[in-house]
């Protein structure tokens, strides 16, 4: 499945996106959501992108989905929060804040996110192996009860406390090892982050920059998408498909239709 | 709409009058360009930064800008020193005051009850009271940091108090009759950008804070009642009985949220003797109207530099520095969800929203150009091009249809219905009659 999506036309028109899944919606069904008899289009539609995403050479990152994507490939943005919010409330899939630009938010799957934990927290060594537990303690409590973006200091300890002694060490180390972000705004509120992801935040704030710089650079401000997407992106290991969604889900590129295909065109305030 | 076929109907019963009235308001609503028979002079020297059309009689329009000037001009008649100055009609200002405030002007506002007294506030700390008519002030009050915005209740019978929201962390009621403070709301963890009164009970009051959070205030009693968190949501426009409610999610609740923590925590610590954790300490006893204060949560992941109400008093919009349109149901303080496509928000000054009477079209200055939403879909109906520089405030007249906008180049432009209704009827009749040309013989 994962295959025959790739070697699809990229960038599909919407109409397109809601047909496919219906033929694959058998083999979904084998996956988290066998409850439901019938597929929403958030759900197909985060299915789909996981399976596109980039294989990267030097991290390694399970998929997660960015929101402005999401917004490019569902018709109705009303609809496709709202499922989120559904999915959120349903454990399927977490949602986090991301600290590149203003509103960003990266969308997981659940067990994704559970082995990226868990990646994580053997690559980090701990040198007070006491201290370990409170991934355990974490993954059990924390994560399972806590479906929003954000937690609060008291929040925190009171829940890692029904798993035992929560002293301040336990805290700095969840930080450390990259699953807990402070807020710049709040003091006593913490982000949830996926861990050894910085590189490719990195990777997409750049990316983007070098994308619009790209089409900024064109006589008419826009380029076909067939020609666009056979260029790589020097500063990015996500390719180049991923940031154009997230581009236009984001409204700082449009798409027009045109005689000889689908133009990109930078969109003016 | 086909204006003649509705009056048809009108007449013979098919169509009720206030459908017919309904359908012509939102149709000329949605079709909305910039005017060609109409233009303001306005003679400011800097940025507009708040219109008002008063609510008696929907005629004068109040414009405050950066320079500190005030200008109020006439709606209704364009004042023509010539016979005839063109097609476009000007409206030059009736009164134009200079030297108003030292710095820049943020808020202007009608006297809710008529159009004899206005007040202004500056960001030189000073909300002025002014007499229309010999435009000199008459009352005025120092407040400890630059204002952004006032508000005054529309329909309040029992008091006349001005809100204001400064860049202290505190938001003021000023009384007019009295001429001192009345009430000191605190509560805001940063400045207050925006204010704005319930127009459904004239002792509520809405806030939003440059720390993010919108707080209501119920100004009989101390303390916000609510605050917004945009983590609770509802999905559509009233909070369906979902099953899981029953299940005490702790992210259900807002209020039982704070008491169950506590009371996790207090058990934690009887389980565990030794807790090395230094919670934080209780800074006094927790009054009733206090436990809010504590409430950290955020309507928007920036500064709220926008709150507009809609008319049935039932729906909150406010917008955010994070570029976000957010859209609260007032009775259960939940986020309905709805996505309104992308804008890009000025984030330093505080903007002013535009909604029709009928809840049905949001406006949202976006940087140079303004953007008229529908309320509930969140899609894009029309984006207006005009303006050179960032747009400020818009302002939409029920009465005519039309929206004031009102920018950092200095104009105030005018929008009105694309077609006339007299064109319009023009254009029906003309297809009427071949049709009818065709069937007058037998």
């Amino acid at each position: 499945m994962a295959e025959s999506s790739q070697s699809r036309g990229k960038k599909r028109s919407r109409s397109e996106s809601e047909d496919d899944p219906d033929a694959d919606a058998a083999s979904l069904q084998s996956i988290q959501l066998e409850n439901d008899l019938t597929f929403t289009d958030t759900a197909v539609a985060l299915q789909m992108m996981k399976a596109q995403f980039p294989k990267l050479d030097k991290v390694v990152v399970r998929p997660f989905i960015l929101r402005s994507q999401l917004y490019s490939s569902v018709k109705d943005r009303t609809q496709v929060d709202r499922d989120l919010e559904s999915l959120k409330k349903e454990a399927v899939v977490r949602v986090f804040k991301l600290n590149t630009g203003k509103d960003d938010h990266a969308i997981m799957f659940m067990d994704d996110y559970l082995a990226q934990m868990e990646n994580a927290v053997k690559r980090y060594d701990v040198k007070d192996k006491e201290l370990s537990e409170v991934f355990d303690w974490f993954k059990q409590y924390v994560i399972k009860s806590k479906t929003d973006v954000s937690i609060s200091h008291p929040d925190l300890c009171s829940l890692l406390s029904n798993g035992g002694d929560v002293t301040e060490k336990h805290v700095t180390l969840l930080i450390n090892a990259g699953l807990l972000t402070r807020q710049l705004i709040d003091q006593n509120l913490y982000w949830f982050a996926i861990p050894n992801i910085g590189s490719i935040l990195k990777g997409l704030s750049q990316g983007r920059k070098e994308l619009l710089s790209l089409i900024n650079q064109t006589k008419y401000k826009e380029m076909v998408l067939a020609n666009l997407e056979k260029k790589r992106l020097r500063l990015s290991p996500l390719d180049i498909r991923f940031h154009i969604r997230d581009l236009i889900g984001s409204g700082l590129l449009k798409t027009v239709q045109s005689p000889i295909g689908v133009l990109i065109r930078l969109s003016r305030d | 709409m086909k204006m003649w076929k509705a009056i048809k109907e009108r007449e013979d019963g098919s169509l009720r009058p206030s459908a017919f009235r309904k359908g012509v308001v939102s149709s000329r609503a949605a079709s909305l360009h910039l005017s060609n028979s109409k233009e303001f002079i306005s003679l400011h020297r800097g940025a507009i930064n708040s219109l008002q059309i008063d609510s008696t009689e929907g005629r004068y329009l109040l414009s405050a800008a950066s320079d500190g000037t005030v200008a109020v001009f006439d709606t209704h008649q364009p004042t023509s020193s010539h016979s005839h100055e063109g097609p476009i009609a000007k409206h030059r200002s009736l009164f134009h005051l200079t030297g108003a405030h030292k710095f820049a002007i943020s808020n202007a506002l009608w006297y809710p009850v008529d159009t004899g007294l206005f007040i202004t506030a500056s960001f030189d700390h000073y909300v002025k009271l002014w007499d229309t008519n010999s435009t000199q002030v008459v009352m005025d009050y120092k407040l400890p940091a630059k204002v952004y915005g006032i508000a005054m209740s529309a329909f309040a019978t029992t008091h006349t108090l001005i809100a204001t929201a400064t860049a202290d962390v505190q938001v003021r009621l000023c009384d007019l009759a009295s001429g001192a403070f009345t009430h000191t709301l605190s509560g805001h963890r940063d400045g207050v950008m925006s204010v704005e009164w319930s127009s459904s009970s004239e002792f509520v009051l809405m806030t939003g804070g440059c720390d993010g959070a919108i707080r209501f205030w119920d100004i009989r009693r101390p303390g916000s009642f609510l605050v917004l968190d945009q983590s609770l949501s509802q999905l559509g426009r009233r909070p369906p009985l979902l099953p899981r409610a029953f299940n005490n999610e702790p992210s259900s609740h807002p209020t039982s949220s704070k008491s169950s923590s506590s009371i996790r925590i207090l058990a934690a610590q009887k389980r565990t003797s030794q807790k090395k954790i230094q919670l934080k300490p209780a800074t006094q006893r927790s009054h009733p109207g206090m436990t809010s204060s504590q409430n950290h949560a955020t309507a928007h992941y920036g500064a709220v530099n926008g709150l507009r109400a809609t008319a049935d008093g039932l729906y909150l919009l406010s917008s955010g520095s994070d570029s976000r349109l957010r859209l609260w149901d007032i009775e259960s303080g939940r986020n309905t969800l709805v996505n309104y496509e992308a804008m890009h928000i000025q984030t330093s000054k505080p903007i002013q929203l535009a909604v029709t009477p009928d809840s049905s079209l949001v406006f949202v200055p976006c940087m140079a150009s303004l953007k008229a939403y529908d309320v509930w879909s969140g899609t894009t109906i029309n984006t207006y091009r005009g303006h050179y520089e960032s747009v400020n405030c818009c302002f939409f007249n029920a009465q005519d249809q039309e929206l004031y906008t009102g920018s950092n180049d200095r104009q105030i432009l005018v929008w009105s219905p694309s077609i006339p209704a007299a064109t319009q009827m023009e254009t029906d009749c003309k297809g009427g009659t071949s049709i009818d040309q065709d069937n007058w013989s037998d």
